[in-house]
């Protein structure tokens, strides 16, 4: 296995891991608000 | 403008590939060629000379796996030093050898699940399956060795196990083939009758044409019955939690 292909490997989980905890949290905040403003 | 954020998710994995592509390709090199003169030296303090090592791919991109090549007649021990010297030097993936073997011997004795012939011999060699004279009536002092025999059998159910009568070359050859086979039909019976099932033993009787090596063809101890496992059934593995089709 090439190192370039590892290190893809590595990046894009880092990144599917990035994205997911930030959606997550970015969900969490609308939610938030949203109540807030009831 | 508005991007929309699948489009977003995709240029940003496309970024993250490139950025990996290009450092990859620019300290994939030096870090190959580092971890190639460690493994050189690990080598050659292992005593592997011949040995050369490639921190190549095969479409020649720098890899962290190894390969080995250049020991073909090198013995075992030696290629599992050569191989455990490269697999313990710091970034160091993974080791092979160019001839497919594995990356070292392991020291586990290999299991031998069939011993059941060498158990039959064993308890065969003191003791012998006696007939009365021209007869498949077992002597009385048999019967209990066919227990044991069964007994011994028993861890090989499943293998195909061969009985063969074997007499002395008094009286004519084919009434001795005749004897030898219907006493061997007599033993597979009795093993039968003792839990061995029959489709896993072929009893056939070769008269007096295989004698016992250094006895003569008329010694009456060349009657005898001999048993060997001649098909074995690899260990299959319990099957735990496999659920079958509704």
């Amino acid at each position: 296995m090439p190192i370039w292909f590892e290190l893809l490997i590595l990046l894009l989980v880092t990144y599917g891991i990035g994205i997911g905890l930030g959606w997550a949290l970015w969900s969490r905040g609308i939610a938030a608000d949203e109540g807030f403003e009831e | 403008m508005i991007v929309r954020p699948t489009v977003a998710l995709i240029a940003g994995a496309f970024l993250v590939a490139i950025i990996a592509f290009l450092g990859g390709a620019s300290t994939g090199g030096p870090m190959a060629a580092q971890m190639d003169r460690a493994a050189q030296a690990a080598i050659a303090k292992a005593g592997g000379k011949r040995v050369t090592v490639s921190f190549t791919t095969n479409g020649g991109w720098p890899t962290r796996h190894a390969l080995l090549s250049g020991a073909e007649d090198m013995d075992e021990g030696t290629r599992a030093r050569v191989a455990e010297a490269v697999a313990s030097i710091p970034g160091v993936g993974g080791v092979n050898w160019a001839d497919g073997s594995m990356v070292a011997e392991s020291n586990v004795v290999p299991l031998t699940p069939m011993h059941c012939q060498e158990d039959v011999e064993a308890l065969l060699q003191a003791r012998t399956i006696r007939f009365e004279e021209s007869s498949t009536a077992f002597d009385p002092a048999s019967r209990e060795l066919l227990d044991e025999v069964a007994a011994a059998l028993r861890p090989c159910l499943g293998s195909i196990i061969a009985i063969t009568g074997h007499t002395d070359n008094s009286g004519s050859e084919p009434g001795n083939i005749a004897l030898s086979q219907s006493r061997a039909l007599a033993v597979e019976e009795a093993l039968m009758s003792r839990g061995i099932p029959g489709n896993g033993l072929r009893a056939r009787g070769v008269g007096s044409s295989k004698p016992v090596k250094g006895l003569l063809p008329a010694d009456p101890a060349n009657r005898r019955i001999e048993f060997s496992v001649i098909t074995t059934v690899p260990l299959a593995p319990t099957p735990v939690d496999t659920p079958g089709p509704r």
